[in-house]
């Protein structure tokens, strides 16, 4: 019960920024779908739990966040790409910047508390 | 959903889910969903395909709020028809609400006989008679008595009739 509570909050957490990641492993170079998440993972995070990337690419795709371009693939279909396009690195920077302030509160609120696990 | 956006999703999926699981890496750790109806609910909306649906509550509110707001409409429109029915009746000219509490009965003892008629019938009396002369008086008789006598006198509840005895000056 208590784990599932956990997930929730992680999760619902992590559907704020969740964005801001996706946009800032295309920052540098284009990648498709699964290549993102393997980026994802190869920086930490695992799990994107309830959020999935694919829907959120779409409303990054729709709000003109994100450039698309199609390229072929070994052996399949080809396959689409994304990368960050000029307004997309704005909203990143700003989407930091914001991150940073909102981290910084809330370590200074939850500093003091020890966590116990028990 | 248009075929295009469709086919395009399921060609994205179909390759990444191929390569998540040649890396051993689960469809449901790929789409963060185990239940495909959600997952292409969220797809949808994100896209910008499908609106948003409001929270049943809000929705229920809403209608609360429509439904308080016509009784208020309702309410407000029979006060303001009570109002001109009341305003209408008590500008009437022929409705008198309540008589004068007070009345003045005038003093016509030794007038003619048509001119005392005249003068009490427009002082306010209610009611006035002329005694002894059933079958009509000429204008020449006097009046030789009244009842009540000329003085301002209160009503209690009971009419104000003049009575006028008429005779020869």
């Amino acid at each position: 019960m208590r784990r599932m509570a956990s997930e929730s909050r992680r999760s619902q957490m992590l559907r704020g920024v969740l964005d801001l990641c996706l946009l800032a492993v295309v920052v540098d170079e284009p990648a498709y779908g699964y290549e993102m998440t393997r980026r994802l993972r190869e920086r930490g995070l695992s799990t994107v739990g309830e959020g999935s990337i694919y829907p959120l690419l779409g409303r990054l795709e729709r709000e003109g966040l994100v450039a698309t371009h199609r390229e072929a693939s070994d052996g399949g279909p080809p396959r689409k790409y994304y990368s960050a396009s000029p307004s997309g690195r704005r909203a990143l920077a700003e989407g930091v910047r914001a991150w940073r302030d909102v981290r910084g509160e809330v370590d200074s609120v939850l500093a003091t508390i020890e966590a116990e696990v028990a | 959903m248009p075929d295009l956006l469709a086919e395009e999703m399921a060609t994205e999926l179909d390759s990444d889910l191929a390569e998540a699981q040649a890396d051993g890496v689960s469809a449901t750790e790929i789409l963060g969903e185990s239940d495909p109806r959600r997952f292409a609910a969220n797809w949808a909306g994100e896209r910008g395909l499908v609106s948003e649906p409001r929270p049943p509550k809000r929705r229920r509110r809403i209608w609360l709020w429509i439904v308080v707001a016509l009784f208020l409409v309702l309410f407000a429109t029979w006060l303001a028809l009570q109002a001109v029915g009341s305003g209408s009746a008590t500008s009437g000219p022929s409705v008198e609400v309540t008589p004068p509490r007070r009345v003045s009965v005038p003093n016509v003892i030794g007038m003619k006989a048509c001119r005392a008629v005249r003068t009490v019938a427009h002082s306010g009396v209610d009611d006035w008679r002329v005694i002894g002369h059933q079958h009509g008086y000429t204008c020449d008789l006097v009046v030789v008595g009244q009842s009540p006598a000329g003085h301002v006198i209160r009503r209690d509840g009971q009419p104000v009739i003049v009575r006028l005895r008429l005779g020869r000056s």
